[in-house]
Parts: C-alpha cells; structure tokens; sequence
C-alpha cells in the first residue's frame, strides 16, 4: 500500500465481494473414483487372467530362471515359470510354473514338458536359438487325460507329433539295435517319418517302436508293407558279387528304419494308425514271406547232436520247410536212457500242394502237414518219410535236419508227446554204416571158427587117406591094365576092317541093297497110284478099271 | 503471548487470484462463492476445498501406485529373450550387478520419494485437520520438501522413454514401455498436484485459532 498515492483507498473501504451460489458436491472426488475403477479394473484382469499354476520337476535347473523362462507351445507363449526350488530329497528341482487361463484345459497327465536347449546331434540341429536367449521349457498339450498340477518334465525332448498330418505305427523287434527316438524313416531313400518313442512290450521280450510317418507318405504304408532296421551298411557278398545296401548317410551313423512293400504283393489296402508291423533285421530277410500257419514237431534222436542248435534249417529235398525251435537232452527215469528231443517248427505254407493237376496257392487247405492233418502226416510217414541229421558244412560241423522218402525205412508210428505230434527218424548216414557193420560184425561173431577148423583138419586127414588110395590104384592101372587094353584095341581094329569090305561103298551087299531099295520104291508108287484111283473110283473094286470097258 | 500481526483473513481481506485485487469477504453461505468485482474471479482466502482435493488425488495416487510397482515397467527383448521388468525387479538387478549407486537412484526416485510424499501428504492433512499446533515451521518444510522433490520422480519415465528411443534394434535388442510407466507417470504428475493443492497456510490457521 503505497500511503502517497491519493488514488489509493485505506483497506476499509475495500470494495466488496460480489456473491455466487456454488456446487456443494466437489468435482475432485471423480479423480480417485476414476482411480479406484481403473486399479479395480487391473486386479480384476490379473485375477481372471491368472490360470493355473503348475509344478514341473527336472533333473536341474540348467538354463532355466524364475520369472523369466517361459513355457511355450509351438512358440507361442502359455506360461513363465515363477519359481524354482530343490526338490526335499535334493533328487531333483521343482519349477513351479504359471500358465496362461485358457491353457487349463490341456494340463493332464498326458502333457508333456521338457526344457529346450540348443541340441547338436547328427542329423539334427534345433534350439539354437536357445543359445542366445536361454532356454525355454517346451510343452506338448493333450487335450485327454486326468487334470494334473503337478508333472515331471522330460530331459530329452520327445518327437511333437500331436495335431501334425499322419500316421503312427508300431513296429516290434527283438532288440533295439542302434536305433533311437529321432532315427529317420525312409521310404526309398526319402525320408518320410521318424521313430518317436520305443519301450519293451508287456512281457519285456521285445521292443515296440512307435514311429509317425508323415503326410502324404503315409499312406505308403500298406498292411503288407515290411519294415526293416537300415542302420549302417549292409554288406552281401554272394556269388553275384558285393552288394551294398545302406540309406542315407545320416542312417549310417544313427540308425534308420526304412520300408517297402515286398515285390510279390499287390499293393494293398494302406495301413491303419497304430497297425502293428515287425521290424525286420536287414532288407534280406525282410523280402521273405511270411507264412502264418506254423506247426510244431518233436523228434528225437539217439546221437550226437553237436552243430545242431536252434534256428538250424528243416529241409525236404533240399527246400527250406522249418528249422529247429529247441533241442534238449530226456533222460528216462526208469531205465537211465538218453535221447535228444528236438522241437522243430515247420511252415506248411511252405509247400505248394499239387491237388488234382491245380496248384494251390500259398495258405493252402491242403497242408502237408499239421495237428489238423495228423492223418495226412501218417500218410507221409507210411510212404517212407523220415527225419534225419545231416551235415550242412563239413567245416563248421553244423548240422540240419532232412526229411526224405526212405522206401526201406522200418515201419513207424506218428505219436503225440508232450503235445507234439513226434516225427519218426532215422540215424544219419554215417550212424547207418557203423550200425551195419556192427551188424555185419556182430553176425561173424557168432561163427564157430574153432569147431570149424578142427572140422576141416579132419577132413584133410580124410582126404589125404583117400588121394593115397587113388594113387596106389592109379600103379595098378598102369602095370596090368594098359597092355591088355593094347591088344584090345587091336583086335577091334582088324573087326571093323572086316565090316567095312562087307559093307563097303563097292562091296556086293552094297550093290544089291541098293538095287532092292530102287524097286521097293517103284512098287510104292504104283500102289500110292492104285490107292489115289480107288480113292476116287471106289466101284471100281468091283467094277473095274473104267478105262477097260467098252 | 507475542503480538503478532493481523492477517488478511483476520482483517476479512481477500486477494484476486487474478487482478490482485484486495477487497473485503463477506460471509457467505457453504453453497456461495465470492466473486471479484473488478475482474469476476472467483475469490477464496485459502485455496478453495484444499484438504478435499489433496485427499483425493492422493487416494488416487495410492491406487495408481500398486500397478506401477506390480506390473512391467519395461520390456526389454534381446536376441528372441523378452524380460519384463518391474521398478523394483530393475532396482534388484542393479543391485545384484554391482552398480549400487544406480539402484540407489532408481530406489530413492522411484519408489522412496513418491511413498514418502503419501507419508508427508497424509501426515500434513491429518495434522491440518485435526487443528495441530505442533511444530508447524517443521511441517511447512515438509511441505517445501515434498514440492520441490516431486518433479524428480520423473526421471525413470525420462530414462524409460530415452532407451525405448535409443534401443530399436529390432530383433537384436528392444526396449519396450510397460504399462507401469503409464501409472508411475500418473502417481508423479498427481502427487504433484496434490502438493500444489494443498494449502500450507491452513497449517498456520490452527495456530492463529489458538491465539484468538
């Protein structure tokens, strides 16, 4: 207040304030409702928005972190691990997880969880990524199964196959070879699929491999379609020289499983998911048929059965009908007998049976042998079939089992033992010479050589007595009886010169009798001629000659 | 009792916020207001519903402050990793890297000095209210301090939004705002308003109450 500015007046006479009515509710209360509503907007999104939360167990921790590993499913986000502690046991880490709200449906016992890391194998990179960003945990969600909160994660992630085009298969094989969760399936060298898990079957006695065969490949599997194990390299070696069979070179370091279907079928029907095939070893065998009809035959043997063993072949003139299942030594209790009792499986399918001039194709009603043909096996027996050992290498001393037709075998009955129809047999050719020569020998045996011997001195001593007697009568003959023989002979000789003057071509008797004997003929012919005409003319007996009458 | 001076509102004098003009206030009614007559502004002798207001905006402070610290503040994606960071999750992580004097900064900007301005707001209006004659010099500092020092909360929202600018590396590194800046700039921009609407002659009144 400037007091010597006349203008001015004293603060007394300060002008008055004019008067308003005014809102009694203050606008400023909109600000922290409009506060409350955005912050109770907030919770109520990060309450709705929060799903479940889950608890995966590893092995350890590598690589992952709370708060910053996520979970995702095709490399979508669904969830970011929270916390990780140690297990009570100190066994392992638990990772407890939260997922997004709409991934609730897909935690069971079924989805699986496995942490990413940049994985470097032959034939497959994948994660690298990871290498930069740290690991994430992948998950592979099922739609099926029970609710579950808690899982154990996998430490190698498996094959995701789930909602892919395709098919999956089982392939069952006796060991798993070189073979693993990731190993290619090739058709015809195009990679076509992979094996995606392998565990042992019920009875542990064999493995089952699941493999998935993408689309549109499979529908290259047919039910008749062989699988075979095409790790490394299959080398032949035949009398048509080498052959080497491999897939990529991929399978020759890892493993592979290829397929095809055998040349002597048609194509077929395309296989169904999860048909069941077996995994042969090698192409080879793979290209065998098959047959479905097996029987079981026990035979027994009464020798040696070295080089005999499990797997070898059962042939019939040389073609392969079975091989031989088991071989085990029956010892009889009553008598302490031994014998070989060896089972042997044989494939009637095998055989093309001949009816009436029509082949039968294989699986034939008409097999030639088999619990349902007891009769016809009786038949085969009755003709001469028998079983036999032979050897199949004379190196190796391996022997097989050979069926033939024996016309002289003994005959043999067709029984049942232990549930098996038993086969008769008959020893090995071998066996049979020593059999016969112990024969032969046992028989020579039997022959009395003593009594023999004294026999024949006896009859020496005889037989020298009597050529002593020849002899002294021989001197006799020789001394009296020749010379009277002499004079003998003389006088037979001067008789026979006496007969032939008598009878000699020029001698008078000679003459005459030939003379006699030319008329005694001409007589005959006219008698013969008298005889013929009254032959003819009878009446002329009593009438005369005709040629005399008048 | 020293003699002191009378004020203006003592003496039923009230200045145009506008004109600066002095005149005198007449009683009115709680639904009336005084208007200038010079230039039509409306008048009050302390400013108008101080504590009402102050007490609003510092609830809605309060209530932005839970989502600025809860959710991310940025998010920083480097070579296919995103991590999403909160003001307290950056603090511990410069703190566990050694460089405590960042993290001191961080703390003392962003987290310390806004919950200390809720303390001071609601301590100075609860004191105002309930007509406290104690200590008033000491709390009008408070309120000097509380001025002064809110501005500074800012810097997180500058450093966040430099970096977004800075780091657009695409898929090497990137630096994205979350939505905490959103409520952390909301918690700054409205403590300071609530600052500014209190009134720190309303801590002295009480005295003057007292003496009359």
């Amino acid at each position: 207040m400037n007091e010597g500015n006349s203008n001015v007046k004293p603060v007394e006479q300060a002008p008055q304030a004019q008067i308003r009515t005014k809102r009694s509710f203050s606008i400023i209360w909109v600000v922290p409702v409009v506060a409350l509503v955005i912050g109770g907007w907030l919770a109520y999104k990060a309450w709705s928005e929060k799903g479940p939360e889950i608890k995966i167990s590893f092995e350890s921790a590598d690589g992952l972190e709370a708060n910053k590993t996520k979970i995702k499913f095709k490399d979508v986000e669904i969830g970011t691990l929270t916390a990780i502690d140690l297990k009570g046991d100190l066994s392992g880490v638990v990772a407890t997880a939260e997922m997004k709200k709409d991934t609730a449906r897909y935690m069971n016992d079924k989805t699986q969880f496995w942490v990413v890391r940049a994985r470097v194998a032959a034939g497959e990179v994948s994660g690298l990524g990871t290498l930069f960003s740290g690991a994430y945990i992948g998950c592979n969600p099922s739609d099926e199964g029970k609710p579950a909160k808690e899982f154990i994660g996998l430490e190698k992630p498996p094959i995701v196959t789930s909602g892919q085009p395709g098919r999956h298969f089982t392939l069952s094989a006796d060991n798993l070879g070189s073979l693993d969760v990731g190993s290619p399936v090739y058709y015809r060298g195009i990679k076509v699929g992979q094996v995606i898990a392998y565990d042992f079957d019920d009875q542990a006695e064999s493995v089952n491999l699941t493999i998935f065969v993408h689309a549109p490949y499979h529908e290259k599997v047919m039910q008749d379609s062989r699988f075979w194990n095409a790790s490394g390299i299959d080398l032949t070696l035949n009398t048509e020289g080498v052959k080497v069979d491999t897939q990529s070179l991929v399978s020759i370091m890892l493993g592979g499983v290829a397929f095809d279907l055998p040349e002597m079928f048609e194509p077929s029907q395309p296989a169904e998911q999860n048909r069941s095939f077996k995994l042969y070893e090698n192409r080879e065998s793979s290209n065998e048929r098959t047959y479905t009809v097996k029987r079981y035959y026990m035979m027994y043997f009464n020798q040696n059965v070295r080089g005999l063993t499990p797997g070898a072949p059962v042939e019939i003139m040389g073609i392969k009908l079975g091989e031989v299942v088991d071989v085990k030594l029956e010892m009889n209790a009553d008598d302490l007998s031994a014998r070989i009792a060896v089972l042997v499986l044989i494939e009637p399918e095998r055989i093309d049976t001949v009816v009436e001039h029509r082949v039968a194709t294989t699986g034939a009603k008409h097999s030639v042998s088999g619990e349902g043909s007891k009769d016809e096996v009786r038949q085969l027996v009755a003709k001469g079939l028998r079983a036999q050992l032979k050897t199949g290498s004379l190196l190796t001393g391996q022997l097989y089992i050979d069926l033939d037709f024996y016309k002289n075998a003994p005959p043999a009955k067709v029984e049942t033992a232990n549930g098996h129809l038993v086969f008769p047999t008959i020893p090995a050719p071998l066996e049979q010479i020593v059999q016969k020569v112990d024969k032969i020998l046992e028989k020579f045996n039997k022959v009395p050589l003593e009594k023999i011997g004294k026999n024949l001195q006896e009859a020496v001593a005889t037989l020298t007595l009597a050529l002593n007697e020849i002899k002294t009568m021989s001197g006799n003959v020789n001394g009296e009886t020749l010379p009277k023989v002499n004079a003998t002979l003389e006088e037979l000789q001067r008789t026979l010169k006496g007969v032939e003057a008598t009878l000699g071509a020029d001698s008078a008797l000679n003459y005459n009798v030939r003379t006699i004997t030319d008329e005694l003929s001409a007589t005959l012919r006219s008698v013969r001629s008298l005889v013929d005409y009254l032959d003819r003319n009878p009446e002329a007996l009593i009438f005369g000659k005709e040629g005399n009458k008048p | 009792m020293k003699a002191t001076l009378a004020t203006a509102r003592q003496l039923g004098l009230v200045s145009c916020h506008d004109c600066h003009l002095l005149t005198h206030m007449p009683q009115i009614a709680r639904h009336q207001a005084a208007l200038c007559p010079r230039c039509g502004c409306e008048l009050h002798q302390r400013k108008p519903n101080s504590i009402i207001r102050t007490w609003a905006l510092v609830i809605t402070a309060m209530v932005f402050y839970v989502p600025a610290n809860v959710l991310p503040m940025t998010i920083t994606s480097a070579l296919g990793s995103t991590q999403a960071d909160t003001i307290m999750s950056g603090v511990i992580y410069f703190m566990h890297h050694g460089s405590w004097e960042i993290a001191l900064v961080i703390f003392t900007a962003s987290i310390f000095v806004p919950f200390m301005k809720f303390i001071i707001l609601i301590y100075l209006l609860l004191t105002v209210q309930f007509r406290s004659i104690k200590r008033p010099s000491d709390r009008t500092r408070l309120y000097r301090l509380t001025e002064a020092v809110g501005r500074w909360s800012m810097v997180d929202i500058y450093v966040v939004t430099i970096l977004i600018a800075l780091v657009k590396l695409g898929v090497l590194a990137n630096i994205e705002a979350g939505p905490a800046a959103i409520y952390f700039a909301s918690v700054v921009v409205i403590t300071m308003i609530a600052a500014e609407s209190f009134d720190p002659r309303l801590i002295w009144d009480a005295l003057e109450e007292q003496h009359e």
